[in-house]
Formats: C-alpha cells, structure tokens, sequence
C-alpha cells in the first residue's frame, strides 16, 4: 500500500467490507447501509442485472437449443456440477466453471457455487421456515457437539424483521416446532393435497401438511409493491430469475434499498483471497482481492468485515488468512474451523396415483410445493435415532411427460398425451444430519485454482443416525400416502451425497466457548472481533427444516450488534 | 426403476418446481464425451418420416411438420457421445435397410400401413433404438411450437394459480 496516494487510500477505504452478495451478503448490505455505513460488497462473480439479466426466463420451450440437456461440451468443463439437475442448458450461465477452480473428494460432495452477483438467492429453493427451540435446544438435550449460543427468543424478532420486508407466503398454524411466519396469503392446494391432507390429519393425530411456506409475493405489500416488486405470476421458472420480482432474490429485494442510500460499492469479479490481520490490535484491517478478469490485486480497508461467502466460501476464505497469531486460519483457536460439516439427506420418500376426480384440473404452475412439518421424537412419538425429518412433495396432473406403455406409438398415443392423465401426489424426506467433528473440508495449498486460491478438499459422510432416519422417511411416507388414499404407492431412495440439498452449513460454528467454537452468539469471531460470519457456515447444527430464512434474519441480527458495538467503540 | 419413472418421481418430490422444459432436458438420454458424427440431409428427412409415425397429424399436425428432425439432429449431435451418436444413426439405417428388404423401397417411399409395420417391428426387433428414438420424437414434438401450441395448451403467463380448477370440455394437456 506504500505506494499510494492519499486519495487512493481513501478510495480503498470503507466503514464495512461484505464478503459476498448471495442471501446473506444482501442482508448485510442493506442493513449496514441502512445504518448510515458506507460499504463496499465483493463478490466473486459476474454481474447480473435484474431484469434485464435473466436472459433465459422468457423462452419459451422451442427458443432452448436442447431443452435443458447438457452438452457432452459442458459434461466436460462442469464434472462437479453436471451429475445434478440445477446446472443445465437454461441456467449455465448462473454457475461457475468447474474447470475453473475444481476441488477434490475424498468422499463425494456436491458443491453448487454460483458465477453471479445475487449468489444463490437467484436459483435457491425460496422455501422459508423459522427454526425452533427444538433446534436450538437439540445439541445440549442429545449432550452432542456444542450448545448453540442462542434460544428462538433471541432471533424470533429478526424473522419478523426480515420476513415483513422478503414477503413470505404461507398459512398459520400454530406449532412449537415450526413456528408462523409473518406471512402474505398462503398458496392454493391442488386438489389432491387438499384430500391427501384431510385423511392424514385424521389418521394420524399430530401430524399435518401445509402449503410450502415460500419467498414468493402471492400478495404483495405496499413496501413491497413501491420496491419495484410484483406479485407471483405463476409460471414456475424462478431459478432463471423473476423478470416481475417476484421472490426473493438479493436483486429484487435487498440491493435496491442499499444502492438507494448512495452508500454502497458494488464490486463483481472480486474474488477474496485473504482477511488481513493486525496483531496490533488484535483485528482484521482489509481484505486482498484478485480481480477475477484482471487478475490485478487490490487490497480494500475496513472497520467491519462480514463475510458472506456462503458455508464452504467463507471458511476458505478464513482458512487462507493466516498469520503467526492464526497459522491455521483466522480466528481458528479451537481448531474446529473446516469441522462439522452439514447439509440435509434427502431423495428418499414415495408417491402413489390418486384415482379418479379427472373432472378437476390445475389453472398456473405453482413454484412451490407441500410441507409436513417434523413430528418424530416429539411427545410420544420415538424413534431409534435423534432428531428427525420434515416432508416436502406435492401433488398435481400428469402431463405429456408421463411414461405411458412403451412401446406405444402413433394417433391413440399422441391423443393420450395430450390428455391430462391421473392425480399423483409424493412425499419426499429432508432429514437433520449431525455435526460430526469428523465430517469436515480442508485445504490442498499445494494446488491453486485460477485466481490462486488453495484447493478445497471434503471428507464428509452421512452416518448411522442418518442412515436409520432414512428408512422412516421412505416408509412413512407410504404409509401416510397409502392411508390416505393413494393408489400404487411406490418407494425409493435414490441416496444422497452431501451438498446435494445445497444447504450446506457448519464449520466455523457459533457456540459459547472459544475453546470449542469459532463464533460467538452475535456471529463474532471470538478472536476477532470486527469479523462476522452470517451465512450458513455459522450454523451449529442443521435443524430438518431450511435454514435460508434463519441466514436472513441472523445477518440483521449481526449487523445490529456489530453497529452497536462500532458505536460504543467495541470493534 | 428406469430413468424416466425416476425423473417423474424427483420432479413429484419438488411439488413440481423443476420446470418441464428443465424436465424434459433432465430426461434426455445417458450424456457423455466426445465429437460428433456428421448427418446427411436423407438421415435428417428419414428422421422426420419416422418421427411423423410415432406422433402422426391427426386433428393437429404432427411431428414432421413440427421439425421434429431439426431438435433430434442438434441433440444427437451436442448432447451424445461419439459412440451413442454412431449407435442411434446405425439403428436409424437398420430401420432402413429392414424396409428395403421387405418392401423393396426406402422408408420414405412407404405407404402409411407399410411404414407402420416398420416401427412396429423396430420396437421388438431393435427397441433400444425405437425406445430412444420415441424419446427425442415426443421431447422434441411437444416443446415444438407447433406440439405446444396446437396439441397441447400453452400458456406462459398464468397469472394465478387454482388447483382444483373445474376443467373445460376438451381441455389438454398444459404444454408447460
């Protein structure tokens, strides 16, 4: 930095530095600015433009080249992202080169990294659920890894917070374990869930299925409506973008009321390399960036670091800022940085064949689902294993896709076709996997990806009480399907690798003590105290039920405590 | 399970999130490595007369005057390896080469009944081939303008959503 002038310094200066722009990053940089700081948000990818950027969202199906196949051509650059279906034709130029930066497997692991300023909240599920006491009572009544630091009363005001400006739609009801969002008017049921969810109430007492709770506007707020959102149109093609802005994403929701303060420097193709650390004071200065076109290297100052650079980003981002007081990564005291990797098991369940009620059709393309909320090992109900799984699935009409006889061809078979044939309806499982110590990523240094960065290597593996958890969810699943009508009701579990829910979290996880912990309750480094980590890397343990939501409402959290404490002149 | 049962099955596990043209693209056959073979004109209008017998003009055109052929030529040609590219145009030629021996005449010069007795037979006597081929065909025909728009029901802004939906006479499928 010798070199510069006073200006430029200036110029590289900020009040905060926001690793990342995905769910997280746009949440930080709407409430720091919000607050009066002025931010400068990094992020890894290319920019992508609302609107105007979603160039694929208006197609339709014979303006694709394939529809949606892969290219032998991309199966070759993307080897990591090809063997699951949210890299594809449509959405190719969401995600990043494999090529680019390839990782290793010790154990096989799914790892979806974004190519895009909005990160993940461009394709991400949108389904949105509050977290409960049962999650973060979990780890202390199981006497497993660590307490989490905080209760639900801690951070049930920010899921209000959070949910009245996202726009969350959903029905009430009233659980302990899930509990009610702020929510805009729930979606309709097809038809078959509405007669499916009858008889499974009535079957089995205690449990339920609602409507997906979803970041879709079903009805828009008038906060909402004056941000130049719209409301949900119904044509299920949310991952290439909503033109109308309709759900969440950082670009409809969270970057417009930042950029409107005048406050904030976006940065694109700014890939983090390191935190700095000055042991002099004991806290990061900055942050080293290679530019991802340039190659050029900058480095930009900060009082406030939050990084957001989702789970596996940001605790390689933190294990490559070393120095002699963190020679194992930044902030890394207990050696627990890397551990306790998590996602949800999921791709196990059932679906049957409702017969008959062929006079009843679907209007819209519904972009969200069904949800039957976790009842095992709750009150009487027990099971061989600890914590336990949530239903997502839904119903509907087959369409043209349908496997009809064959060997079938010509007019009768194009007439089937194009008639709508049975109501089907499916449940399928996202089950809670532990933090194990063991299940953890580390570091290749000795290969450097495109932009230099050390390679990420995860070993991590479902485990016995997974494995148990999963047959309940393929056999209740029938069960439930079965006794409440369905005919030709069939199993499967198609297995499931870690990363493949792309709720990856865990490992640099909040807890009480520094000594088995990396963040404290406010997503503190315990070492560190400028440095904040909001995202899914922060997570003590996984909970069954998606954990998006619960990003949100703990980065306005963090950003609140951490202004607080600026002010008191704590940081 | 095949693989089309196991794509239903995932897109009914995400309460049909994933989008039909991803489906259909999810549904495609065992992607691989590798460069393409070259394609004749007579192989992409043989396509279309084979294509046109699996998905006929009946009260709406069919798959030929669909340009089925074109989607089948490009998928074949990006999409497949080398050595599933030869394999699809060699069953192609079988189906060929088995109306010339019966009929004396290329496929494309067969009468109606005649060119349906071939397929008939390819689906026992080469059903690898007649399986993938019918695959591309009503992949191809359904996501065509034509197969979206005059056989089924397109409508891509919806709007609103009704999932109980009193359903019109003559109602078709939706197209997506």
């Amino acid at each position: 930095m010798a070199n510069l002038n006073i200006d430029a310094v200036k110029d590289m200066s900020y009040d905060a530095i926001i690793i990342g722009s995905g769910v997280s990053g746009g949440w930080a940089a709407k409430e720091l600015t919000a607050k009066g700081l002025k931010v400068l948000m990094l992020e890894k990818g290319k920019n992508l433009e609302h609107v105007t950027g979603y160039e694929n969202a208006l197609k339709a199906p014979w303006e694709t080249e394939y529809n949606g196949r892969l290219t032998v051509k991309q199966k070759e650059t993307h080897p990591f992202l090809s063997r699951d279906y949210p890299y594809n034709e449509m959405t190719e130029k969401y995600w990043m080169n494999d090529s680019d930066a390839p990782y290793e497997e010790k154990k096989r692991f799914d790892w979806f990294r974004p190519n895009i300023v909005g990160g993940k909240s461009i394709m991400w599920g949108r389904q949105s659920y509050r977290w409960s006491d049962l999650d973060f009572e979990g780890n202390l009544k199981d006497g497993i890894a660590v307490d989490w630091p905080i209760r639900y009363k801690d951070i049930a005001p920010w899921y209000s917070y959070v949910e009245k400006h996202v726009g969350i739609s959903g029905e009430k009801l009233g659980l302990p374990q899930l509990p009610d969002s702020e929510f805009l008017p729930p979606m309709d049921m097809y038809f078959v869930e509405k007669e499916v969810r009858k008889r499974l109430e009535k079957q089995f007492p205690g449990r339920t299925m609602t409507i997906g709770r979803v970041a879709n506007l079903s009805q828009p707020t008038k906060i909402q409506l004056e941000g130049g959102r719209s409301p949900c149109q119904y044509r299920n093609k949310c991952s290439l973008g909503c033109p109308y802005g309709a759900y969440f994403s950082t670009q409809s929701s969270t970057l417009p009321p930042a950029v409107k303060t005048g406050l904030l420097t976006l940065r694109p193709d700014s890939v983090v390399r390191e935190i700095v650390y000055d042991p002099k004071t004991s806290k990061a200065t900055g942050v080293k960036v290679t530019d991802a076109v340039t190659m050029e290297q900058r480095e930009y100052m900060a009082k406030i670091i939050f990084v957001c650079a989702s789970t596996i980003g940001s605790t390689l981002v933190l294990m490559n800022s070393t120095s002699d007081r963190f020679p194992n990564g930044l902030g890394n005291d207990s050696g627990e940085l890397g551990h306790n990797l998590m996602d949800h098991h999921f791709r196990t369940g059932a679906s049957g064949t409702w017969e008959g009620d062929l006079d009843k059709y679907y209007f819209g393309r519904r972009a969200n689902g069904i949800y039957v909320p976790r009842y095992q090992n709750i009150g009487n109900d027990k099971r061989d294993y600890i914590r336990g799984f949530g239903y997502q699935g839904g119903g509907g009409r087959q369409g043209w896709q349908r496997n009809v006889a064959e060997l079938s061809f010509g007019a009768d078979f194009k007439e089937e076709l194009t008639t709508p044939g049975n109501w089907t309806m499916g449940f399928g499982g996202f089950g809670e996997t532990l933090p194990y110590h063991e299940n953890h990523m580390y570091l290749n240094k000795a290969k450097k990806d495109k932009w230099g960065m050390p390679t990420v290597v995860f070993d991590a593996d479902l485990r016995e009480n997974e494995h148990k958890m999963r047959k309940d969810m393929m056999n209740d699943a029938a069960e439930m399907l079965e006794k409440s009508g369905l005919k030709n009701v069939k199993t499967h579990d198609n297995g499931s690798y870690l990363g493949m829910a792309i709720h990856e979290m865990g490992t640099a996880r909040m807890g009480r003590d520094p000594k088995t912990s990396v963040l404290n309750g406010n997503n503190q480094l315990h070492a560190v105290k400028n440095v904040f980590v909001t995202d899914g890397a922060s997570m003590t343990s996984a909970s069954c039920v998606n954990p998006s939501l619960t990003y949100m409402a703990m980065t306005a959290r963090a950003v609140d405590f951490a202004v607080k404490e600026s002010k008191k002149k704590n940081l | 399970m095949n693989r089309r049962d196991a794509i239903e099955r995932i897109t009914l596990m995400l309460g049909g999130v994933l989008a039909a043209p991803l489906m259909a693209g999810a549904m495609g056959e065992k992607l691989n490595f590798g460069p393409s073979v070259n394609f004749t004109p007579d192989q992409e209008a043989l396509l279309a007369e084979v294509a046109d017998v699996i998905i006929p003009t009946t009260g709406t055109p069919g798959a030929k005057a669909a340009g089925v052929e074109k989607f089948i030529t490009r998928v074949v040609r990006d999409c497949y390896q080398l050595d599933e590219q030869k394999k699809f145009y060699d069953g192609l030629a079988r189906l060929n080469k088995d109306s010339t021996d019966t009929y004396g005449k290329g496929f494309a010069a067969l009468d109606a009944a005649q060119k349906t007795e071939i397929v008939k037979r390819s689906t026992t006597a080469d059903k690898p081939f007649f399986v993938q081929m019918k695959g591309l065909t009503v992949t191809g025909y359904f996501t065509s303008e034509i197969g979206a728009t005059k056989a089924l029901d397109y409508l891509p802004i919806p709007g609103r959503f009704d999932g109980s939906w009193p359903m019109p006479k003559g109602q078709k499928s939706w197209a997506i």
